[in-house]
């Protein structure tokens, strides 16, 4: 069943993933090796055991001899075991390296493809036209700044005329009607208040 | 960690199919939830109709009472029709029973493999379901069959892709 679904995406498995996986698959029938060997180990350490009880020491030295040597045979499986996880990692690590290498190089493509947008006379270009839209819109902004300020200038002399030809009559017309008058009596009642308040106050302590 | 048995398993009519109708359904919901959850506590993924008679599931000895085969076979048959248990051959004597479908357990396997960032990575069934890496998830010691059909429902999700080989199978996830 698998291999149907397998068959119309094989895309997406690689021949280093089948690699991977024939390498693993090994490990794994080693693995079960191991652990046979380790209970006919445990087996033969028991057998081994009753041999002596019973009184048997020739047939027990031979069993120990048989056990000696399997323990060799799996030190060798486990040794093994390592070679082939080490080659997996390995070719795990090639894959990930192919990756990274994969997306620099989709990177420095990309670049190149912007570059070629971009020529460098392109760019100067643009860049002299940007000078010279700034150096116009300069003389627009002074354009404009230097008639603003050339009215200021009107404006200011103006003032400084009215105030100075003023200068005898303008203070005296304020100074007397508007804004004593107002003031005074603003102030007055204002000041007043908090006076009546406290006078309350202490009538009323 | 002992298997918590529902009230009615000390219930001795429990163990007759009881003729009223809504009765009986009451009965076979009870039987049924009773028998996915000894299979889930035992981590029993293929049942054999005899050995399940005779097994503490349908087999009270306290009180010395036991569902008949034609009961089993009811109970099982209702278990099939709401998709948890599918008959292995046509005489009915072996299921299997699914008492967490495919899609939880590739789920789960799924979180395993993205939580130890193995997305990406080729395993071998054997890998999986006995490895030493999975000592401990739920998953571990699962049947192959239970693996492949969890594994072909995060296939058709796009998650995973099983691998077929000479000798044996492989899934690399995604």
């Amino acid at each position: 069943m698998g291999n149907l679904f397998g068959k119309k995406k094989q895309t997406r498995v690689t021949e280093q993933d089948k690699a991977i996986l024939q390498l693993k698959q090994q490990r794994d029938k080693l693995r079960q090796y191991q652990k046979k060997i380790n209970q006919q180990l445990e087996k033969e350490r028991l057998l081994a055991k009753q041999l002596l009880k019973d009184g048997k020491k020739e047939k027990a030295l031979l069993l120990l001899k048989k056990k000696r040597y399997q323990e060799q045979l799996l030190d060798k499986t486990e040794n093994q075991i390592s070679n082939l996880e080490r080659m997996v990692q390995d070719l795990e690590f090639a894959q990930i390296e192919k990756k990274v290498i994969d997306g620099l190089k989709a990177g420095n493509d990309c670049l190149k493809k912007m570059h070629e947008v971009m020529s460098i006379e392109e760019v100067e270009r643009i860049m002299d036209e940007t000078q010279d839209a700034i150096e116009y819109q300069r003389q627009i902004d002074d354009m404009l700044a230097g008639s603003l300020s050339q009215e200021d200038e009107d404006a200011v002399l103006a003032e400084l005329e009215a105030i100075t030809q003023g200068d005898v009559e303008l203070p005296d017309v304020p100074s007397d009607k508007l804004p004593e008058v107002p003031e005074a009596t603003e102030d007055k009642p204002e000041r007043e208040r908090p006076r009546k308040k406290s006078e309350r106050e202490m009538l009323a302590a | 960690m002992s298997f918590e048995w529902p009230w009615q398993y000390n219930f001795p009519p429990f163990f007759t199919l009881q003729p009223n109708v809504d009765t009986r359904q009451k009965q076979l919901a009870a039987w049924c939830s009773l028998a996915l959850s000894y299979c889930r506590h035992h981590k029993l993924y293929t049942l054999d109709v005899m050995e399940a008679q005779e097994s503490p599931m349908f087999n009270n000895k306290k009180i010395e009472r036991k569902l008949s085969m034609e009961a089993i076979q009811v109970v099982f048959e209702e278990l099939r029709k709401k998709g948890n248990l599918e008959w292995l051959d046509k005489n009915k004597s072996r299921c299997l029973v699914m008492w967490r479908r495919p899609e939880e357990w590739g789920k789960l396997i799924y979180q395993w493999v993205s939580k130890n960032g193995m997305v990406n990575s080729v395993f071998t069934l054997y890998e999986l379901s006995n490895g030493d890496d999975t000592e401990g998830e739920e998953f571990h010691g699962l049947e192959e069959w239970m693996l492949l059909r969890s594994l072909q429902a995060l296939q058709t999700d796009g998650k995973a892709e099983v691998i077929t080989m000479d000798d044996g199978k492989g899934v690399k996830f995604f």
